[in-house]
């Protein structure tokens, strides 16, 4: 097989090209990551409780005051930063919540015209107000126009939190909340931000639940 | 906890890979949620691992997917529908996969999906979470990956299809224009035929028919285009 992902799937090497020899591999295989993502995901929430408790009582703080949700990433994380407004609106108390990583005009526009470190942040600019929160979604934790946006929202008076793998890597230190997912594997970290982000967003809308009105 | 669904994922990613290694491009349609489909585009245009091939992709959007696929997918394109497994519009646009002359993939959560669709299920059962529906296609890329690394493995001849009146040669076609006349513009596997409707009588535009050697000789079911 070829070198690329042999190191993924060292069992295949000596697998003929049979179909249902085949198919058994991957399916054992496909079991075991599956397991490794259910087992990652339970330990990174557990691991992470304390950090998502604090993180929703400073949004749902704000959110009570009128503050507004702003959340944007990059490619897949384009995705879960979608996903994560989607799910804004779908708790039992809804918190608003604006993708920034929609709206290909907008995208296209910026990264044509200024460059693909102000995708984000010439939004935040144009959105962000002291009071709002950004989301921002970081599987490497260093995309620099992620990074850039961050710095942008924090000068602005906006509370800043990543949802980053790799342990948080450069952004970090650029947020108010970073909820890390400890992982080397882009999928496993992406399935595990996933879970953070669903948790987040019920936590936030049961604390505004709470408050009431 | 949702079980890994190993082996449907094994058969799909095959499935996928020769579609693949045949020319086909990914349609992904995720109607409630539309975030997964351009998630699954962006995993096979832009892989994760360095020196995977990109592999053509699109995100259909929410509204307006059978349409699209009718007009832009070519013969042999593969349409993976990311939800639950009672959505009316995505057993709508499998039923009329055929005639369009591409093959289904149903990533299903919540609700199991019918059986007999003629679809390539993956069910994730009724308690999957969003990070399941996220791990079973990032599974689906990695395994249709390991498949392109087993040539072997990718070449099959086209099984056909059979009538189910008479088990002979028979393809499932959609009907292009609403017509009373004896003769309809019919599209199956993806190709315009005319075909006489004699035996099946008057036609809504959309309505599936069961064509046998240029004669539609019945009509299915509740396949009238919304």
């Amino acid at each position: 097989m070829a070198e690329a992902t042999g190191f993924l799937y060292p069992f295949l090497d000596a697998a003929p090209d049979d179909p249902a020899a085949l198919l058994g591999d991957l399916s054992r295989s496909a079991v075991e990551k599956w397991e490794v993502s259910v087992a990652l995901r339970r330990t990174t929430v557990e691991d992470l409780e304390g950090d998502l408790a604090a993180t929703a009582d400073a949004m749902a703080t704000l959110v009570a005051a009128g503050g507004r949700v702003l959340a944007f990433g990059n490619g897949g994380s384009a995705a879960d930063a979608e996903a994560f407004v989607q799910s804004c609106a779908s708790g039992p108390e809804p918190v608003p919540a604006v993708s920034l990583a929609a709206d290909p005009a907008v995208l296209t526009a910026l990264a044509n015209d200024i460059g693909v470190d102000a995708i984000f942040a010439r939004q935040i600019a144009a959105h962000g107000r002291s009071g709002d929160v950004a989301v921002a979604f970081s599987t490497s934790g260093g995309s620099s126009n992620v990074i850039a946006a961050l710095d942008q929202a924090r000068s602005a008076g906006l509370l800043t939190i990543g949802i980053v793998g790799y342990g948080g890597g450069a952004l970090r230190t650029h947020v108010h909340h970073c909820l890390a997912v400890h992982s080397d594997s882009v999928h496993r970290i992406q399935e595990a931000q996933t879970a953070v982000a669903s948790t987040l967003v019920g936590a936030v809308s049961r604390r505004l639940e709470e408050r009431g009105p | 906890m949702t079980a890994a669904p190993g082996d449907a994922l094994a058969s799909a990613a095959l499935r996928l890979a020769r579609r693949f290694h045949a020319g086909a491009t990914l349609w992904c349609w995720s109607p409630v949620w539309p975030s997964h489909a351009e998630h699954i585009a962006v995993e096979f245009i832009h892989p994760v691992i360095v020196g995977k091939p990109a592999l053509p992709a699109v995100a259909l959007p929410a509204n307006d997917a059978a349409a699209r696929l009718r007009r832009s997918a070519r013969t042999g394109d593969v349409f993976l529908a990311i939800g639950s497994g009672t959505d009316a519009g995505t057993a709508d646009i499998i039923a009329r996969a055929p005639a369009w002359g591409i093959e289904p993939i149903w990533l299903a959560h919540g609700n199991e999906p019918p059986g007999g669709t003629g679809a390539c299920v993956v069910w994730l059962g009724p308690d999957a979470e969003a990070a399941d529906v996220v791990c079973a296609y990032h599974l689906l890329w990695e395994l249709t990956h390991v498949c392109f690394e087993h040539p072997g493995v990718l070449e099959v001849a086209d099984q056909g299809s059979v009538c189910p009146a008479c088990s002979d040669a028979g393809d499932l076609g959609e009907v292009q224009k609403a017509t009373d006349g004896a003769n309809a513009n019919v599209i199956v596997a993806g190709r315009r035929q005319r075909v006489d409707l004699t035996l099946v009588g008057p036609c809504e535009a959309g309505e599936l028919v069961m064509v046998h050697a240029g004669v539609a000789i019945t009509k299915l079911a509740g396949a009238a285009r919304g």
